[in-house]
């Protein structure tokens, strides 16, 4: 009775078996044993039939490896990096391309899940010749993502992905353009220290990696510069009410509000804020909600949204060069405006390109050593320098807005500001 | 002696199946496969308490959770031995699973569905909260459990673990255990009135159910290389071991290694093809199957073949009825 | 005393949102009372009352509330069609079956809506959702009371319905003893589908009240599924009135257990009360006779 199916699930599982063996040889263009390789051929070989899996071939785009989440539950983040991407490929291959020879993106989709960056980051790693790989969105996927291009020594560049963790698991070949969680926390003490001088503060956060991460080192922070934090709430995300706990913030006076929210907490917060008629004389936001687009407009905050501070990567006025251009044929194209999200990969690629020029090769550890030795001024992207300290880390200056007339404004640090800060914030009652 | 021949098959089947990485190095398809390999060890653990035993629970998660965390945590708080790590697991996957289920156990039907649905919840939420421990949403790096690259020694670690799960469920269901769960599913009060333990099995069930689990979560972990609340300890992941389980054909021994064969297979396929589509067919197929085919894949295949069997002894007229096939 | 001040703030809050959340219990009540069919898909009929509440602001600039004598009726529709289809093919399976084809409905309405609307957030704005009343130390929400307000009314009527109207008898009949019903020539497989609808509608309906002071995206109704489980075990499973009622403790409950808490585990009070209650009382804190 039991060996029909069994014999049944014998023959299904061989057959996938075989599907599968030949499913992998027809997957991989060109090379029929993929193998760890830790590198195509040099850059001297000229198209040598066999070795059609290098990207040696001088008339063949380069291929450079992207994981991203086009589908799933941070679909609309991964669309919003290809966009960056998109329009920062355009430019670069009309200009010329790298090393004389147009770029070509490889895109794998994680839908959102690290278990799918893991097989992307392999993927790529061992079934393409790409000589490096640039993902993903969110840290629970680029994690894993950058520990498997680790395993397989292929350079690894992460545009967006803040926790701290990416680059302090001691890999050689992670690089972080853009700032970790603490950074958020550094920027939003270290602009109330300078520019409010709160005695108390109250921190709101939700608890998800994003929240915590940046919440911890707040308070800590906080503590060692001399303010008494006197309320440190994590909430759940996602939740309609959040009332009865504000009230309780309210109830302590703090004189500033950090809030670590997406934006949908971050819009009911600030409406609940105003319900309650809870004057704290600053809310500065630690990025994220507090710094997107809609956050402003009437599907977001609006009106409430007004005054509020964020510790933020970058905005559309930032006086990076080719910033304000890339904004405008953004939202030519895309009738959005585009979120830092896009200038992360936009730079990205030309970091890329920087990096195989300097390197001269396609070869990965080539590549890894001219990451590492990057030095990119202010202007050679729209998202400010890039130069990786020893962890891999760039020391990407961070910015601080206020939201005056319904827009984003620089407000600090000074150099890069376009206005001066307002304070204090006017209470709920004196703004109508 | 037919039970001699009878272990053939399947001995053969774990064999093939270990010996897979000797030809197989595609990287892509062996990652594929080892995901195989996770569902039907997840789903044969479901299997014995939901489909022998009977109890649909929707808590599963919390069991996987453990295994995952109790890796995590004293590799990475106490630095111990990462196998130390994943045996401790097991071995608290014992008073966790007693505990819950003299709560749960109490409840029928519906009631007992939820119960397991809600404290699987709680244990996610406590993760979540108790940042000094689990480093709440931050999650937790797990360190590898193999050196190097290849992912050939994680394939045989799991796939011991499935064929464990599944040996464990082949045993159960020849011997005397099989027997007396099959009585709880069938009428719990009947069962108790012959004077079975009904207690007793359930609670045994769900132990084992839950040892194996915690087995494959701290697998799970060490290969992700790292956890949060929400990957391990999710709704999503108690109602995946149980949709494995019945869509593969629950209660029996193959059925949800032919579930996860096919679950993982289609969700690769729709990813690739379909894009945003794919979680939609996904439903779509999970209500087919419910509806089409209530006994899982090979329960259908099974009771064909016992029609087809009853039909030919009665057509030699023996003697023997035909035991009406639970669904 | 810093927590005595909190209360009233709490109390309120608790109460105004307990409103929508009675309706959503009610909704599972009905349906688990009347086909004994514990349905894991009740999340995402909230979510398509809301989804429909916000094309009618959108596109034809109907008022949310006014809406619901729209969103209503169309899922009441839909609730049906999906009884009849789909449901009613697993009446007599087992309960993992029905609880497992459910689930695939609530796949399937999640991802349809996903692929309709994209995964972004949608909010709807009205004048109600911006105006604060204030009395005492307490500041509510105008929206939160119309909505809690319509949803005693719905409430009321339902209950009105269920006890007085032929039809009310009808299904509380099929309710108690299927067959005994079917024996004293109620048409069961109608009174099954129109309480399957019913469910729905009042889903649909909270789904609309609640679409001006949260925000929509298509995995909305997960949370507030569950929790619905909550509600009508509290009530005693079946009870309709007593899900409403179980609706309000629960709301209640985590509005003021938040003040030892927090927030973040304000929903584990909710599956703790739940498998306590299950395990204490199992006839639910309201539940005796069935409404």
């Amino acid at each position: 009775m039991k060996r029909g199916p069994v014999r049944v699930l014998s023959l299904l599982l061989a057959a996938l078996l075989l599907a599968g063996c030949g499913g992998a040889a027809t997957q991989s263009p060109g090379s029929s044993a993929p193998s760890n390789s830790s590198g195509p051929g040099d850059s001297s070989d000229t198209a040598a039939p066999s070795d059609s899996a290098s990207q040696a071939d001088t008339s063949e785009p380069i291929e450079i490896g992207v994981i991203t989440s086009l589908t799933g539950s941070e679909a609309k983040f991964g669309e919003a990096h290809m966009r960056g991407y998109e329009i920062a490929l355009e430019e670069i291959n009309a200009a010329g391309g790298v090393l004389g020879r147009p770029l070509k993106l490889v895109v794998e989709d994680d839908a959102s899940k690290p278990e799918n960056a893991i097989s992307a980051a392999e993927k790529l790693a061992t079934q393409t010749k790409v000589p490096l790989i640039i993902g993903s969105y969110t840290s629970a996927a680029t994690l894993p993502a950058a520990q498997t291009a680790t395993k397989y020594q292929v350079p690894f560049i992460v545009p967006t992905a803040a926790a701290d963790n990416i680059t302090e698991f001691g890999s050689k070949y992670v690089f972080r353009i853009n700032s970790p969680s603490s950074e958020y926390a550094n920027t939003a003490i270290n602009f109330l220290m300078d520019q409010v001088k709160p005695q108390t503060l109250a921190i709101i956060y939700e608890n998800t990696n994003f929240g915590t991460s940046t919440a911890q080192p707040a308070k800590e922070l906080a503590e060692k510069a001399g303010i008494q934090v006197v309320a440190f709430e994590g909430y759940a995300k996602g939740a309609p009410d959040f009332k009865p706990m504000l009230s309780q913030v309210k109830s302590k006076n703090p004189d500033a509000v950090l809030f670590v929210s997406y934006l949908l907490d971050a819009t009911l917060l600030m409406r609940q804020i105003r319900e309650l008629d809870f004057n704290p004389k600053v809310y500065i936001g630690a990025g994220a909600g507090f710094s997107t687009p809609e956050f402003v407009r009437e599907e977001g905050a609006g009106k409430d949204a007004e005054y509020t501070f964020s510790a933020t990567l970058w905005t559309t006025d930032v006086t990076w060069k080719g910033a304000r251009e890339f904004t405008e044929q953004f939202i030519e194209r895309y009738g959005v405006e585009p979120a830092y999200h896009s200038a992360e990969t936009h730079a990205a690629l030309y970091l890329v390109k920087d990096v195989l020029e300097r390197a001269g090769s396609l070869d990965r550890q080539a590549v890894r050593d001219a990451l590492a030795a990057t030095d990119l001024d202010p202007d050679a992207t729209i998202f400010g320098p890039v130069k990786f300290d020893e962890k891999g880390q760039n020391a990407h200056p961070m910015l601080v807005t206020q939201v005056q007339n319904g827009q984003y404004v620089t407000v600090w640090p000074r150099e890069y500001a376009a206005a001066d800060p307002i304070l204090p914030t006017p209470t709920w009652s004196e703004r109508k | 002696m037919s039970r001699v021949r009878e272990i053939v098959p399947p001995l053969l089947l774990a064999v093939i199946v270990l010996s897979v990485p000797l030809f197989l190095k595609n990287p892509y398809w062996l990652n594929v496969l080892i995901l195989v390999l996770v569902w039907t060890a997840l789903g044969s653990a479901w299997n014995i308490v939901g489909g022998y035993a009977g109890q649909l629970s929707l808590g599963h998660s919390a069991f996987f959770g453990l295994g995952a965390y109790t890796l995590a945590i004293t590799a990475t708080h106490l630095g111990w031995n990462p196998w130390l790590g994943i045996a401790l697991g097991m071995v608290l996957a014992v008073p966790l699973s007693l505990f819950i289920g003299s709560i749960t156990f109490r409840l029928r039907g519906p009631y007992f569905v939820l119960g397991t649905l809600a404290i699987a919840e709680v244990l996610r939420l406590v993760a979540l909260a108790w940042r000094s421990v689990t480093n709440g949403a931050v999650g937790i790096m797990v360190p590898f459990l193999f050196q190097g690259v290849s992912r050939a020694p994680y394939y045989w670690f799991i796939a011991v673990v499935a064929i464990v799960a599944v040996g464990i469920t082949w045993w159960i269901e020849r011997h005397k255990v099989g027997y007396y769960l099959t009585a709880i599913r069938e009428d719990q009060e009947t069962a108790e009135s012959i004077g079975i333990n009904t207690t007793g099995y359930k609670n045994l069930a769900l132990v084992i159910s839950a040892v194996l689990a915690a087995a494959t979560g701290a697998f799970y972990a060490s290969y992700l290389s790292y956890i949060e609340p929400d990957i391990v300890l999710s709704e999503p992941v108690s109602l995946q071991m149980a949709i494995v389980a019945i869509i593969g054909g629950r209660g029996t021994v193959f059925g949800p290694a032919v579930g996860a064969t096919l679950l993982v297979f289609a969700s690769e396929l729709f990813r690739a093809q379909f894009k945003q589509a794919h979680l939609l067919i996904y439903g779509l197929l999970l209500m087919a199957a419910i509806l089409f085919l209530p006994g899982g894949v090979l329960g259908t295949l099974q009771q064909r073949l016992k029609a087809r069997r009853a039909a030919r002894a009665a057509l030699t007229g023996s003697t023997f009825g035909v035991r009406k096939e639970a669904s | 005393m810093e927590l005595l001040a909190q209360l009233p703030q709490n109390l309120v809050s608790g109460l105004l949102l307990g409103g929508m959340y009675a309706l959503i219990g009610a909704g599972l009540a009905l349906v688990y009372g009347v086909m004994d069919i514990v349905n894991m898909a009740h999340g995402a009929f909230l979510m398509v009352g809301m989804y429909t509440t916000y094309l009618l602001v959108t596109h034809l600039g109907i008022d949310p509330y006014v809406g619901i004598l729209i969103t209503a009726p169309v899922l009441f529709l839909m609730g049906m069609l999906i009884q009849r289809l789909v449901i009613h093919r697993v009446a007599t399976a087992s309960h993992m079956n029905q609880i497992l084809l459910t689930v695939g409905l609530s796949m399937v309405l999640v991802n349809t809506a996903q692929l309709l609307f994209t995964a972004d957030y949608r909010q709807v704005r009205t004048s109600y959702a911006e105006t604060v009343i204030r009395i005492g130390g307490v500041a509510m929400n105008l929206a939160y009371i119309i909505s809690f307000a319509v949803a005693v009314a719905i409430t009321v009527a339902l209950y009105w319905y269920l006890m007085k109207s032929e039809f009310g008898r009808a299904l509380r009949a099929t309710a108690q003893d299927l067959h005994a019903a079917q024996l004293m020539g109620i048409d069961v497989q109608r009174v099954q589908m129109t309480a399957f609808g019913l469910g729905m509608a009042l889903a649909g309906a909270a789904g609309a009240l609640l679409t001006p002071v949260y925000y929509l995206y298509p995995t909305v109704g997960e949370n507030f599924g569950l929790k619905a489980f909550t509600m009508v075990v509290l009530g005693g499973m079946g009870s309709v009135v007593g899900a409403a009622l179980g609706g309000v403790t629960l709301a209640l409950a985590e509005s003021m257990g938040q003040i030892f808490v927090g927030h973040e585990l304000k929903d584990a009070i909710g599956f703790i009360v739940f498998v306590l209650v299950l395990l204490l009382r199992p006839q639910g804190l309201f539940g005796r006779a069935r409404a």
